[in-house]
């Protein structure tokens, strides 16, 4: 080894490209089942075509029977559900999990369709599978989530079911699940709190703002310990809502949907100052480690002279 | 009093495969471990089932019946439709299950967190339990490799709570497949179950957005290592010693084995008289 200091990475940026502000948004939609992603995305959508404002629009969920917005690239095209059950005999779950394996295997092609059209829309919407754990606890997840971060302003929309949440104990655990996904995606977030038309989530935003008022509602009907427990993570959610941006939406009167724009928008702006330096930062550690590897690999790689007449020995002792 | 494990976690964290190892532990330790499948949508598993819920009711059942608004349900619909009827029907749970005192199970449940936080069925299964005399313990699995940095393991934090505090019971949360992990990221993982979070917190070096979130993320910490729900055990299946470990810890939380009767190892007396040192 004549040259023991590490190669400098000479290519800045091998495993995504540099994303620039007039690039359009990517709004990631995601939320638990039935909290009416879809219909979220076939709102906004409806919205923007009514001001011929055309969105690009990914649906990511093989399981769905039918697509209720105009998709421009859909999951089904490229993988097939049913079949895919059949084949590996597989329940719905792990067929679901397949089917995005599946899909990451030709990731890149997608997001190069995206790529190609990036001038031509002003947002890209992506439904995320029903089954909000096959995305957010498996490796396809976080592999699509990452690959389009590193080449869009991406963001994310967590829906929630105003309807649903009326019980506090549920709103709670919904907000836990939706900090978690802040934690694990660490990419600028927003709460759409659907179904308006259904509750008027006023009731929900309340909750938001003051904790001691959501802490009471629950501790009616529960022992001491689990008190306790709430009342602590009642003030963790506390500074949680405190940096989230909220829009209260409905998805059948299409109400709030210049919010929904106004929260992306925001949003981009977040992408920018804080994650795209945590971002690059990763990338330059990676790529440092990933450099480090190659020439580590390269130092045991040596050209060595063979003797022909102890090889020849060695050959005929094998033979032996 | 009878005792039962509700094996939870988000699909792939190896429910069924910790059932498995746990049962098989249990004949080599004088224990009768049961299990029971309680999801209707399970595939291949391969512990001795003392119970299977898809007998009751599964997913195959809605796709052949001949009312089409079953039959043409997403995989969603039909796993709460399933798990509604068994939350309507939790007495044919009862007499299936059949059980005795002193008698020991694990129950292999669907991981759908909706399940949990945004419908009853979960609570009245465990309620329905809890009535039927048996001290529960829930067990939260998530895979060990999605928490190999300090904001992932509090996303995996966070997620088990969003699970745990609808149930209202007592809890173990553990990482599986520790085996699998590279020999540095086991490391990490086994550096973090051993500190305090809010001292993580410090040694985590400063990026954007842990500097954005730093208020939040000390919040999170301060309730992780108030709260004993919360703290991981690593299990890794290949080691006796990791499954006796967390059984321990288990056992604790429901008190299994506190009014068992003492066992008397010793031989039956022999009377001197017939002992003549001949067989």
């Amino acid at each position: 080894m004549a040259d023991s200091s590490k190669p400098e990475p000479k290519r800045p940026a091998v495993l995504g490209n540099t994303v620039t502000r007039d690039q359009p948004p990517v709004v990631l939609v995601l939320g638990m089942a039935g909290s009416g992603k879809s219909s979220f995305v076939q709102a906004l959508t409806a919205h923007l075509h009514k001001s011929r404002n055309f969105p690009y629009v990914i649906n990511l969920d093989p399981a769905v029977r039918k697509v209720i917005f105009p998709a421009n690239i859909d999951i089904r095209d490229t993988v097939d559900y049913k079949k895919v059950m059949h084949d590996y005999q597989l329940g719905p779950n792990g067929a679901i999990m397949t089917c995005l394996n599946l899909c990451c295997t030709r990731l890149q092609e997608m997001i190069g369709l995206v790529k190609k059209r990036s001038t031509e829309f002003p947002v890209c919407l992506i439904d995320a599978p029903g089954q909000i754990e096959a995305f957010t606890w498996s490796a396809s997840g976080s592999i699509i989530t990452d690959s389009f971060a590193s080449t869009f302003p991406t963001v994310i929309a967590y829906v929630v079911d105003s309807a649903r949440s009326t019980n506090p104990t549920t709103f709670m655990s919904n907000m836990l699940y939706a900090c978690s996904i802040l934690y694990r995606m660490k990419l600028p977030f927003f709460l759409v709190l659907n179904k308006s038309d259904i509750v008027d989530p006023a009731f929900l935003e309340k909750w938001m703002k003051d904790y001691e008022e959501l802490g009471t509602s629950i501790e009616d009907a529960r022992d001491a310990y689990i008190n306790n427990l709430t009342h602590s993570l009642s003030l963790v959610l506390d500074e949680f809502y405190s940096t989230m941006t909220t829009v209260k939406v409905s998805s059948r009167t299409s109400e709030g949907m210049e919010d929904v724009m106004a929260a992306i928008e925001k949003c981009k702006e977040e992408y920018f100052e804080k994650y795209q330096p945590a971002f690059n930062e990763l990338l330059k550690e990676r790529l440092e480690k990933d450099v480090q590897q190659a020439s580590d690999m390269l130092d045991k790689v040596n050209v060595t002279e063979r003797n022909p007449q102890v090889v020849e020995e060695e050959e005929a002792m094998e033979d032996e | 009093m009878k005792y039962a494990q509700l094996v939870i976690g988000p699909a792939g964290s190896g429910k069924s495969t910790y059932c498995a190892a746990i049962q098989k532990h249990g004949e080599s330790t004088e224990r009768f471990v049961q299990v029971v499948n309680l999801d209707p949508a399970s595939e291949v598993f391969n512990y001795k089932c003392a119970f299977d819920v898809r007998d009751l009711i599964s997913i195959d059942d809605l796709a052949d019946d001949e009312d089409e608004t079953l039959s043409t349900m997403g995989p969603n619909g039909s796993l709460v439709f399933c798990m509604e009827y068994i939350a309507n029907n939790i007495e044919e749970l009862e007499q299936a299950i059949d059980a005795a005192e002193d008698d020991y199970y694990l129950f292999d449940c669907p991981g759908q967190i909706e399940l949990y936080s945004h419908m009853n069925v979960m609570r009245t299964i465990v309620d329905a339990l809890k009535s039927w005399d048996f001290n529960i313990c829930a067990v939260f699995l998530l895979d060990s490799q999605f928490m190999v940095d300090v904001d992932k393991f509090m996303a995996g934090a966070l997620t088990a709570l969003s699970t745990l505090m609808v149930l209202e019971c007592p809890a173990v949360c553990v990482l599986t497949k520790m085996d699998l992990l590279k020999s540095e990221d086991r490391e990490r993982v086994e550096h973090m179950l051993n500190s305090e979070m809010s001292t993580l917190l410090n040694e985590n070096p400063p990026s954007a957005f842990s500097s954005a979130y730093r208020k939040l993320s000390e919040k999170i910490a301060s309730v992780m290592d108030s709260y004993s729900m919360v703290s991981f055990q690593p299990l890794d299946l290949q080691e006796e010693e990791s499954i006796s470990d967390l059984l321990l810890n288990i056992d604790n939380a429901i008190q299994y084995g506190e009014d068992a009767d003492v066992k008397d190892k010793f031989p039956e007396e022999v009377d001197p008289e017939d002992d003549t040192g001949e067989w």
